[in-house]
Formats: structure tokens, C-alpha cells, sequence
């Protein structure tokens, strides 16, 4: 065998980087699954949340705003505690994003209240001063695409293994259950039944009239995603 | 002479007149620049390095002959002397071994480089810095770094005019208390960790005036929270009264708190800010987050900028 080899220099420097590339393998995979995991305190995305962040890539959300809080002072003094690998274990696909003409997004849960992202989204300028991010009125009118949702939960559970329905831990050390829908309807009932609770902290009587009526604006939605995101 | 040197020789001319000319001719040449001289220098002591080198490789290859005893393996029929191994090269395996033995139980293990720890540096660092600089800042430097933390972390909310957009988004912090607020707290109670613990206020149905020896009634909630919110200065009115009767006992007569019962609802605090901040609130607007990002120093601040703003009232 080793002969062989010593004969046949391209077979040999093939098996060369077969050993080398394994070694390398055996460090990096299993240090890498391990960080992916996801970490305590991450949890499944309910059927609006995920709506949400439909809107927010369809709006391109993540081309004006990351997703990433990186270990800088600078940066965690603004934005919280620096992301880790295993709080995106659950976003598909996840929304980095490598550009920042807006603030990073990853945490903006903690520091944003519904109120504010309800002012905010109608007229950025008006609560921002010097803002240049553009206005999204449409989300007001526009309706949240909640079978696209849940059928993204479906396919996270059935085919990712996303934990619905099952206790997920938390940081408090308690657990969580992140409810999937048995059918469509179901689906609605349940993103409804948490858009009424959205849209009973906000101002837009419009909004809340078409949540009593039983629809759901995108606004609501995005907001959901957002306050999420902590 | 010998025709290597020779070749030597015109090669050593040949190289050093080929970057003389790439060098001269460039834009500014050579021209007393220290960094350019100094890359001349290098070029030219590794062209003469290299002949000379080359030179004594070639030499040797000419007129060496192998000598020795042969070792008695033979791999695929190549013969191998047995010469002792050079004694710079001894040194040099034996220190790749000690080198090899450190850097797996203390060079990789103790100082590897990580982003975390950087990171964990660089904020010990940082607010070191900020403590030292900041230690002793009081008065108008104090109100002036609150605000400008509150520009960058309440004004979202709270406004640039501190009026929280008509109590819209968030409290008015010119005054202490708005009566849409006294009302609200008279009517759901209150547990907001204002002294800084689990302290909760009873709902109106545990609110008794002790003048009427009953429930406290709307009407009395209107006029309290109009004497409340006007800073309790209209001290003939019926407000006052329901005050004594109902709200002193926990909040003073002067409205100004008691240790570790309730807190002052007549002026802004410190530990009154400070707590807020710690803790978040909740009440008739909406949800404050905490804003425990904030280290000590920063929360004092904007606890100064926030009382600045009642004062001469």
C-alpha cells in the first residue's frame, strides 16, 4: 500500500489531504454544531411572529438593518449583549444582513415598545430626528400572509425538527411552549387571538378596527417579529 | 579565474544594474527616501548573498565526493550514509520538541487568542476609563451627561421635549405625575419596584378615607389626582383633604414617601429615577423597559437630567 503510494506521487497527495482535511473536520464540526445549538431563552417562531418576519424581508428589512451584534464595546453598549450562534437556530433564513444605514435589529425587542414601532413605522422622521429611513404606510393596509406562515411552521417542525409544541427552556429556568396549529383555521384563530393583544397596545384606529374584524395589517405582524427579537 | 565566478560576477553586475534602473527610473528615484534606500540596500545584499551562495552550492557539487559508511537498510535501493546529524540541526529538533511541549499545555491552552476575551478586555478597559474620568463629576456636568444619555436611549419614547408626545409614548418628565396617571394607579394599584423592592400599592377597592371612614369614590379619585398632579400645592382644596385622608399615610403629608413604604409622588428622586431604571414600570401609558444597561453612573446621571427639568417649579 504505502509502496503504491510512494509510486504514485498524485495518489499520495491525495491521501495527504484526505488525512489533513479529516483532521481539520473532526475540530471544526463538532465545535461548530455544538455553538449552533440553540441557546436557552431561544424559542420557535408563533405563526405571527413568523408572519412578521415575512414582511420584514419582503419589505427588505435586512438591507438597511443587521441582525448581528458583534463583541465591540461600542456595540453592545447600544445594542445589548453580543449575539451567539445558537440564537439564530431557529431563523430561516437568518438575517445577518452586511450592511447597517440603520441601527442593528438583533435585540431591539428590549428597547422598543409597540407604541413606538407604531410611530415609528408611519413617520420614522417625526420620532427620530434626522431619520432617513423611509415611511411604510402600506403595512397599515396591507394583510399579513398567515397561511404562508404557518406553513413555513410546518415545514420548520416536520422537516428541521423546530421544537412546536414542546417545553423549550428559558433563562429564568422555567419553559415554554410554543403552540403549532392542527389546521389552517387553527392558525388564524391563534395569530389572531396574539394580533388582538398587539393591536390592543396601539393607537391606529384603523389597525384596530380590521384586528376586531377579524384581519390582520402586516403592522401588527412586523410588530409582533420585533418585539420578539430580544 | 574560475568561469563560475566569472558568471558570478556578470550576473551580480547584470541584476544590480537591472534594479538601479527599475529604481532610478521611477518617479522620485531614490531621492533621500529612507524607505526606498533601505529597499535598495535589501535588494542589492540579497542578489550578492544569492551568488555567493549559488556559487559555493554549485562548487561543492563539482568536487564533492561521497564518503562514509553505509548504512545497512536500503530503501527502494536508495543507500543512506551514516553521518551524525549536524549539530545545528540537533539543537534544532530537540527545541522543536521543548516548543512542541509548551505550546500544547501552555501556549495554546493560556494565551490562544479569543474574541470573547477580547472583548472582555476591552470593556473591563473601557469602564475603567469611564470610572476613573467620571468618578467625581457632579452638578451641571452631571445634568448635561444625562442628557445626553437620555438623546440617545429615552428620547425615543419620552421626546425631545420630555412631554413624552403629550403622555402619548411615555410620561411627561416636567412634572412628577400627570393626573391620567394618579388616576390610574388610585384605580389598579401600583407594584413597580420604585424603592426598589416588591412594594405594592393597593387598587382603590383597598383605599380607605379616613375622613369618610369609606372606599375612596370617584369623585374623590378626580379631585385627589388634580391636587396630586398639580404638585400638591393647592393645599386649601378637596383634594388636599382626600390627601390627608387616604394617600398620607403612606405617602406623607407632604407627599414626599416614606422609607421603604411608597415613594415620593411630589418631586423627582434619585432612588425614585434610579429604580425605574433598574426595574421598568408599568402603568396607564404602556410598559417602560428596564434600562439596566445603563451602568451606575449613567443612571445617576439621567436621574440629575430628569430632576432638572422640574426645577423652579
Amino acid at each position: 500500500m504505502f509502496h503504491w503510494l510512494e509510486k504514485h506521487p498524485f495518489f499520495f497527495a491525495v491521501g495527504v489531504f484526505v488525512v489533513i482535511a479529516f483532521a481539520g473536520l473532526i475540530e471544526i464540526v463538532p465545535n461548530f454544531a455544538q455553538a449552533s445549538r440553540p441557546v436557552i431563552g431561544t424559542k420557535p417562531y408563533t405563526t405571527l411572529e413568523l408572519a412578521g418576519r415575512q414582511v420584514y424581508i419582503k419589505n427588505s428589512c435586512n438591507a438597511c438593518h443587521s441582525q448581528l451584534i458583534r463583541p465591540f464595546k461600542a456595540e453592545t453598549d447600544r445594542y445589548g449583549h453580543y449575539s451567539l450562534s445558537g440564537e439564530y437556530a431557529y431563523d430561516r433564513p437568518f438575517l445577518w444582513g452586511s450592511k447597517r444605514t440603520g441601527p442593528d435589529l438583533h435585540r431591539v425587542g428590549n428597547y422598543r415598545t409597540t407604541e413606538w414601532h407604531e410611530n415609528h413605522m408611519m413617520d420614522p422622521a417625526a420620532i427620530v430626528q434626522g431619520s432617513i429611513m423611509p415611511a411604510y404606510p402600506w403595512m397599515f393596509t396591507n394583510k399579513a400572509d398567515i397561511d404562508t406562515a404557518f406553513a413555513e411552521q410546518l415545514t420548520d417542525q416536520q422537516f428541521f425538527g423546530v421544537p412546536y409544541n414542546k417545553p423549550v427552556p428559558m433563562k429564568d429556568g422555567t419553559t415554554q411552549t410554543v403552540k403549532l396549529a392542527k389546521s389552517v383555521a387553527e392558525a388564524h384563530a391563534d395569530a389572531l387571538a396574539e394580533a388582538k393583544e398587539v393591536a390592543s397596545k396601539m393607537k391606529n384606529q384603523d389597525v384596530k378596527d380590521a384586528v376586531a374584524r377579524g384581519e390582520i395589517p402586516e403592522i401588527v405582524a412586523l410588530i409582533a417579529y420585533l418585539n420578539s427579537l430580544k | 579565474m574560475n568561469k563560475l565566478y566569472l558568471w558570478g560576477i556578470i550576473i551580480t553586475v547584470a541584476m544590480l544594474a537591472a534594479t538601479y534602473a527599475t529604481v532610478g527610473y521611477q518617479k522620485g528615484g531614490l531621492n533621500g527616501d529612507i524607505v526606498n534606500m533601505l529597499a535598495v540596500a535589501g535588494a542589492v545584499a540579497l542578489v550578492i548573498i544569492t551568488v555567493f551562495v549559488v556559487i559555493k552550492y554549485v562548487r561543492q557539487m563539482q568536487s564533492d565526493t561521497a564518503t562514509g559508511e553505509l548504512a545497512d537498510e536500503s530503501w527502494d535501493n536508495i543507500g543512506e550514509y551514516k553521518n551524525p546529524v549536524p549539530f545545528g540541526w540537533a539543537i534544532m529538533f530537540l527545541g522543536t520538541i521543548v516548543w512542541g511541549l509548551w505550546y500544547w499545555t501552555i501556549g495554546y491552552p493560556v494565551n490562544a487568542f479569543s474574541q470573547i476575551g477580547q472583548y472582555n478586555e476591552e470593556v473591563k478597559e473601557k469602564d475603567a476609563q469611564f470610572e476613573k474620568k467620571y468618578a467625581n463629576i457632579k452638578g451641571q456636568e452631571l445634568v448635561n451627561m444625562g442628557e445626553s444619555v437620555y438623546l440617545v436611549e429615552c428620547v425615543a419614547c419620552h421626546g425631545l421635549n420630555a412631554d413624552g408626545n403629550g403622555e402619548e409614548d411615555a410620561a411627561d418628565l416636567n412634572k412628577r405625575i400627570s393626573e391620567k396617571s394618579v388616576k390610574y394607579v388610585v384605580n389598579h394599584g401600583s407594584n413597580n419596584k420604585l424603592l426598589g423592592n416588591e412594594m405594592p400599592m393597593p387598587d382603590r377597592n383597598g383605599l380607605f378615607n379616613a375622613n369618610t371612614g369609606a372606599l375612596i369614590t370617584d369623585a374623590e379619585i378626580d379631585a385627589v389626582a388634580k391636587f396630586v398632579a398639580g404638585g400638591l400645592k393647592d393645599t386649601n382644596s378637596d383634594g388636599a383633604k382626600v390627601f390627608a385622608g387616604v394617600c398620607s399615610s403612606c405617602h406623607g403629608p407632604d407627599g414626599k414617601g416614606m422609607e421603604y413604604v411608597a415613594p415620593d409622588i411630589a418631586t423627582w428622586s434619585k432612588p425614585l429615577i434610579e429604580n425605574v431604571l433598574n426595574y421598568g414600570k408599568v402603568g396607564t401609558i404602556g410598559k417602560m423597559p428596564a434600562m439596566d444597561r445603563l451602568n451606575a453612573k449613567q443612571k445617576e446621571a439621567v436621574a440629575a437630567y430628569v430632576m432638572s427639568l422640574s426645577e423652579g417649579e
